[in-house]
């Protein structure tokens, strides 16, 4: 334990060190939305309009994207209110884009009030939580998962990412994945994969970005108090809801606060409070970290106290077993 | 709280997707070796033959069931399928392991991918396992049967860079699911394992090193591989809670370094990447 810290002062000292050589090589300057054209996915409703919001706030021109035009239009009223100046573009449209070429129509179309240009960020918030027991889920179930976690965002991505390199634009590109895609718990089983991939994308393009100058970015979100709670409470196992229940969570406001910070910080993993933050000190392994110090205390602190949070996870679900039997014989998958 | 008897395959019927090549014929030969009863499973029934004369070689005890069967298990029926074939010639019961390790990698630039390279990407790498465990987990609770299942991975599935788009992100779900299930699967003490191999000289690394770009390939010009019974051996042996420590120590050292000298390489053929773009026609 003591040769531990001491091990890890050490490493704290060489690592400040390095990192102070490392900045000034590297000095990000704060990235500022005002004037920029922002593109935003599940941008009508949630965490996609509370950025959506932000953005305008901070006078970026601002397009929405969402496939419910009635949605749109309330969430466009919204954005209006706090529109800072008469020369701000703000628009929505209504695309769905589940698939590759809807994503590149939609992109296409916020381009046009911009004389063609690539947006300067784009926000990939489109998602949806709909957990349950593995041994409940079929094909059809797992599939929509998927599509509802990474594909939703994949396809924007893959829009953005060969429409500026046509165009030689830089800008960046901003994922949001979930503390589910740090770790995952029962229930999870239609939702933790997809967040996972889109982790997967966002660290294989934060380096092959490169190439271009695009910058990625991927946030990490815990419990968001937005409709899409709603939806996810419908079917999320009562194991679930168990571990949970002392768990807080953040309005969209403060998410999207918080998503925003870490992209004018230019982090690449985005997280905006303690524990997430510990989750993303504790496993983010060779991706970039944001602050050397303050990311070794976190990881520390996760060393030393995330295995007697799984321990606790792990034990509520072994205690559930008896009625989660009870439950399986109710709906007649096992005698 | 921490001690763990050794599983030993002895006697035990072990399941194997991705059998009849690569890691997963490693994999069935090392538990055959072991005095396991064997099923290997695999689309080709030529390449399943000879897989199949290649583990009669190593066979211990007439005792031994060791079976092939040849299915597509890229959607939840066919995984099921291969099941119930493999669990007839044991009564009915379901394996005692199951070790998913179909999976295939096309690298490639993502701004040349589209949708299909992309589905396929998740398909050859995710969903080829995942309606495995999905066919498992149902046939295991139904039947009340305790028993592992297997996941294979990656080091992608920890990691990536530039030109595994078509990878990586299907790695990393099989981690996600896998994280999930080995929550989940205790309340059927039901035992999850995934494995993150580097990479493998099998015949998987010829087809992977044919669409891999050059810069991805300049920066594990460096990097050594594993012949696939090494890995096999790995993967059946596990880890070491001690030495975790000491890895995560020097990782943290020495993981910012490398990672620095790869955005390194990859800025460094900017330019030349750009000639090929043109080259491609996708910018002018």
């Amino acid at each position: 334990m003591i040769a531990n810290a001491i091990l890890t002062a050490c490493t704290a000292v060489a690592l400040t060190i390095t990192y102070s050589l490392y900045r000034r090589m590297f000095f990000k300057k704060k990235w500022d939305p005002r004037g920029k054209h922002c593109y935003v996915t599940g941008g009508s409703a949630g965490a996609g309009l509370a950025i959506a919001k932000l953005l305008v706030r901070k006078g970026a021109h601002v397009s929405i994207v969402a496939r419910n035009q009635e949605r749109l239009d309330t969430a466009l009223k919204e954005l209006e209110t706090v529109r800072q100046s008469p020369d701000q573009t703000i628009k929505a449209y209504s695309y769905s884009i589940d698939n590759a070429s809807g994503a590149a129509e939609a992109l296409e179309a916020a381009c046009q009030a911009h004389d063609g240009r690539c947006p300067d960020a784009q926000f990939f918030v489109a998602g949806t939580s709909r957990p349950g027991h593995f041994v409940e889920q079929s094909e059809e179930s797992l599939k929509k998962g998927m599509e509802e976690t990474y594909w939703c965002q994949a396809w924007s991505a893959l829009a953005a990412v060969r429409r500026m390199v046509r165009d030689q634009a830089k800008g960046k590109i901003v994922f949001v994945s979930s503390v589910l895609g740090y770790m995952s718990i029962v229930g999870y089983s239609t939702y933790s994969p997809g967040k996972f991939a889109t982790r997967g994308l966002a660290e294989t393009l934060q380096s092959e970005l490169m190439l271009y100058d695009i910058d990625v970015h991927i946030a990490f979100p815990g419990t968001i108090y937005s409709p899409g709670y709603e939806v996810e409470n419908q079917t999320k196992p009562k194991v679930t809801l168990k571990i949970e229940e002392s768990d807080g969570g953040a309005q969209p406001d403060a998410v999207a606060q918080g998503i925003l910070k870490g992209v004018q910080n230019g982090d690449f993993h985005i997280t905006y409070d303690f524990l997430l933050n510990v989750f993303r000190g504790s496993t983010r392994g060779s991706s970039p970290g944001n602050n050397f110090f303050m990311d070794s205390i976190y990881e520390l602190i996760g060393r030393i106290a995330l295995p007697f949070w799984r321990m606790s996870v792990d034990n509520t679900v072994r205690a559930h077993s008896e009625e989660h039997r009870q439950y399986l014989r109710d709906k007649g998958l096992i005698a």
